[in-house]
């Protein structure tokens, strides 16, 4: 078995148990959905019911309860890990750290998309804003952010999970990480939801792109550190 | 105990006499926080060993365990095992060595079955072959029966012999157990020490943490005693006080490969 193909073996095997974790502990993805649906419709008892006001909002309100949904997620999955010990053995298992890593955030990634793919039309629902064709892209925009949020947050999740103040520590410093995707993702969707007449949305998805690779190259690379106790 | 298949690392290339000794130490030390769980330990196991690690709760066994698993760095000191620097390159190290810690390290939602899956490819084995080794290292702990059900409502006991499953779904060279006895009942523990005897014949070095001094003593070549993160004593075969091994050499020759 060559290094590569051992390599994605091994994350596709940590992703699917991260996934059947998921699925049979449905309490907790089902409290993170409701969670993030919750705070998309606080958002719009803030703001009122001027219909206006809350398209414009939209694409703003609905990513920011993709983010803080995606730091319940990237956070559990550590702790997954955390329970019993797994994590050390994880570590120990004679395996590519990048390749421990990579199955992480496929698997953040994984959970990220399919809240997204949720929200999104609760979102339209609640706020009233029309996507009809806008879909492909507004669903483009979801994927490249679910990846390049799973990649900054499995690598902060991975250094916060053994410390005590780790609820506070995370959000803490994965947020003013993920300001650049937030704020590529928000112009991106309010571009596409508004039918981009300027023709800027392919520019911030660019951005979105380009700030996933970096991220997972940076993440991969330093995971293996951040394992180490 | 059904047949019970006992695999092994690739055995390093040498004849008796010119092998690197299975751990060598030389002031290996741990501090915590400014306090020393192990305060400079010179020790040396010979390949192929059963020793008895012992002493009071505090003494330093599990960090010395830990050290040798490359859990964790050491302070000061160094440490070989296999001949190889476990500082330098933990990443061979983690090839030959598999711990049996305190925690039993699995995953709550998952079948006991599916935790012995996941522990095979993580070991390298290949989808046929680890499903054969998962179902026959089941059997072997006695969880035959409830294979599929989740570990969430496994007892201590079980998750015991769950980890213990995942030592034979391993290839070791080194076998670090701590306290592999604990939590189990009279027939669990004849398992541990029948277990501990073929990995013996099979020629894997084992090191063993344990309070049950006689029950250990009794099955181990050795036995080396700690007290306040310090080497106190060492009695029997294949260990050695003090670093009497060959220097850590950086790389090694290994059966059908170089490193």
């Amino acid at each position: 078995m060559t290094q590569l193909r051992r390599s994605l073996t091994v994350a596709m095997a940590i992703a699917r148990k991260d996934a059947i974790s998921e699925l049979r502990g449905r309490q907790a993805a089902g409290s993170t959905l409701f969670f993030a649906a919750l705070v998309l419709l606080l958002f719009g008892f803030a703001l009122g019911p001027d219909a206006e006001r809350l398209a414009q909002a939209a694409p703003g309100l609905l990513w920011l309860a993709i983010v803080f949904g995606g730091l319940i997620t990237v956070a559990r999955l550590h702790q997954l890990e955390a329970e019993d010990g797994a994590l050390e053995q994880l570590a120990l298992y004679p395996v590519d750290r990048r390749a421990i890593y990579a199955g992480k955030a496929l698997a953040g990634a994984a959970a990220m998309l399919v809240l997204g793919g949720l929200l999104v039309p609760a979102a339209g629902i609640l706020y009233g804003i029309p996507i009809g064709a806008a879909w492909v892209p507004l669903l483009t925009a979801v994927v490249l952010g679910a990846i390049g949020f799973a990649a900054v947050g499995t690598a902060y999740a991975g250094l916060t999970v053994r410390m005590r103040a780790r609820e506070v520590l995370l959000p803490l410093l994965l947020l003013p990480i993920v300001a650049p995707l937030l704020l590529a993702a928000v112009k991106a969707s309010s571009a596409v939801l508004a039918g981009d007449p300027l023709g800027e949305a392919g520019s911030w998805l660019q951005l979105l792109a380009a700030f996933d690779v970096i991220m997972l190259v940076v993440g991969a690379g330093t995971y293996g550190f951040l394992l180490e106790e | 105990m059904p047949q019970t298949t006992i695999y092994v690392a690739p055995r390093l290339a040498g004849t008796l006499g010119t092998l690197p000794p299975a751990v060598a130490t030389v002031d290996l030390a741990r501090l915590f926080q400014r306090s020393a769980a192990l305060a400079g330990v010179s020790l040396t196991v010979e390949m192929g060993r059963t020793i008895a690690l012992l002493g009071p709760n505090g003494a330093g066994k599990t960090t010395l365990l830990r050290l040798c698993a490359a859990a964790i760095r050491p302070s000061f000191g160094s440490l070989a095992i296999d001949g190889v620097d476990a500082v330098e390159h933990p990443e061979v190290v983690r090839e030959r060595v598999v711990y049996l810690s305190h925690a039993t390290a699995h995953y709550e939602d998952l079948t006991a079955e599916e935790n012995l899956r996941f522990a095979t490819i993580m070991f390298g084995w290949g989808a046929r072959e680890g499903r054969e080794v998962a179902r026959e290292a089941l059997a072997t702990i006695g969880l035959e029966s409830v294979a599929d059900e989740r570990v969430r409502v496994f007892s201590a006991g079980m998750r015991k012999r769950l980890a213990i499953g995942r030592l034979l779904v391993a290839r070791p060279s080194l076998l670090l157990l701590d306290e592999p006895h604990a939590s189990l009942d009279a027939a669990g523990m004849a398992l541990v020490d029948e277990l501990i005897g073929l990995w013996h014949d099979a020629g894997v070095t084992v090191l063993v943490a344990s309070h049950q001094a006689e029950r250990v003593a009794g099955m181990a070549d050795g036995t080396a005693r700690l007290d306040g993160g310090l080497l106190a004593e060492v009695s029997g075969s294949g260990v050695f006080a003090g670093p009497v091994a060959p220097q850590p050499r950086r790389r090694m020759a290994v059966a059908g490969m170089d490193r």
